[in-house]
């Protein structure tokens, strides 16, 4: 029976300290009912094998012990759902974001540097694992925390179904939205046209700034895309449900808007820059170095225009595909109003 | 649960009782058997004590006073779903 003690042993280091012994020894009457039932049906002893056949089916020690213990766990089902989404909200709007502005400023600046492209990456991975598993943790910890303030005072349980948001209906386009677009597109024109007009000479407060050949091109394109911009969130005040015509202006006119914006980055606009009482030596750096950095953006707004792009054409799909549950909000909204 | 209860209105240590029940068809192995025990006693619908048969010490259970109450409760309980259930799977 060496092998039956030996389980009785590795069953005893897992029980809980109070009942070890009673346990581990009804374990132990039970196993060796067990072996005396099979003894007296082949009329032999068990060999070996044959004993180790019954424990194996009575399980592993540590999970035989564990059923006598009570249940224990550091997040349970109640709260995983929220722990989860956090850590999703934290890795989309978090972490991601942290990893794409480091692997933008540093591969910058190696290349300002002459530093490897391996060596930014490198440290990359060394910088990213401490902050992610401190973040990580301490979400993990404030939800241990909630879990055990829960099983206490059951503050879940207290909620008013009236405080639950409104049905949101992601096609209708809020009017704040709209405000905000038609404001920030007026300001955008009335400065077009009160500080940059198309003219490439321009002089305030002391300082004279040549634009080169191209910018009233640029000009003109810029005016004519916020005017329509203006007209196309007016109409939006009226009649504020994306439809799929709309969904495709908005694609086209963010498109023409983002190549525009990319022109203007390549385009090295600033010519030159004159500031009375100071070296144009100096004026000159300052120029160049604003053209440097306009390019230098080039790839980070190629970026920021895809994800804008995505957006208008997932924007599109949407509205496509979700007539019937249009619908449905309409039949809930006559319902409720 | 139930069945436990309902075959300990007749002491029996724990090997006794998982093979009755097995025969009977209510096969409980015997990490779930255990400590479903402890739990009845620590509830106080069991009660228990080791005592020698076979030369071998053995805890043998059997059901409490409040245990018997708690059994009446959950047969009557348990005969009402199964005419609840079966009203209802007649008319599906």
């Amino acid at each position: 029976m060496e092998l039956l003690d030996r389980y009785l042993q590795a069953v005893r280091f897992w029980l809980p300290k109070a009942q070890r012994d009673d346990i581990a020894a009804e374990l132990s009457e039970d196993i060796r009912s067990q072996i005396e039932e099979r003894e007296s049906a082949l009329a032999r002893p068990l060999n070996d094998s044959e004993v180790a056949g019954i424990l194996k089916q009575h399980g592993r020690p540590f999970l035989v012990a564990n059923r006598f213990r009570p249940q224990q766990h550091l997040i349970g089902p109640v709260l995983f759902p929220i722990y989860g989404f956090v850590l999703k909200v934290v890795a989309a709007f978090y972490l991601l974001p942290w990893v794409l502005v480091w692997i933008g400023l540093n591969v910058s600046r190696a290349a300002h540097s002459g530093k490897s492209l391996m060596e930014a990456l490198a440290s990359l991975w060394t910088a990213f694992w401490p902050m992610a598993f401190f973040i990580v943790g301490a979400i993990t910890v404030v939800f241990a925390v909630l879990e055990r303030v829960e099983a206490k005072s059951k503050f879940l349980d207290q909620w008013d179904p009236r405080k639950l948001p409104p049905v949101r209906d992601p096609n209708r386009i809020p009017v704040s939205a709209t405000f905000t677009e038609v404001t920030f597109n007026l300001v955008f024109a009335i400065w077009l046209v009160a500080g940059m007009w198309y003219q490439t000479s321009l002089h305030f407060s002391g300082v004279s700034i040549t634009l080169a050949p191209v910018w009233p091109y640029l000009f003109w394109s810029f005016f004519s895309l916020t005017a329509a911009n203006i007209l196309a969130s007016g109409a939006n005040l009226f009649r504020p449900y994306w439809t799929k015509t709309r969904a495709l202006v908005r694609l086209v006119s963010d498109c023409i808007g983002s190549a525009l914006f990319c022109w203007l980055l390549k385009a090295n606009v600033f010519l030159s820059i004159s500031v009375k009482e100071v070296a144009p030596e100096k004026t000159a750096r300052v120029a160049s170095a604003i053209n440097w950095w306009a390019e230098k953006m080039f790839p980070f707004a190629i970026a920021a225009c895809l994800v804008i792009l995505l957006f208008d054409v997932y924007r599109i799909i949407r509205v496509s595909r979700e007539p019937r549950r249009n619908g449905l909000l309409n039949q809930i909204h006559a319902a409720t109003h | 649960m139930l069945a436990v209860l309902a075959e300990l209105r007749n002491e029996q240590y724990g090997y006794t009782l998982r093979k009755s029940l097995a025969e009977q068809g209510v096969e409980i192995d015997e990490g779930t058997l255990y400590p479903l025990l402890r739990r009845l006693e620590s509830q106080g619908l069991l009660v228990s004590e080791w005592r020698e048969e076979d030369k071998r010490n053995k805890r043998f259970y059997r059901i409490s006073r409040e245990g018997k109450v708690i059994l009446k409760q959950l047969l009557s309980e348990w005969q009402s779903i199964g005419r609840s259930l079966e009203s209802v799977l007649k008319e599906s």
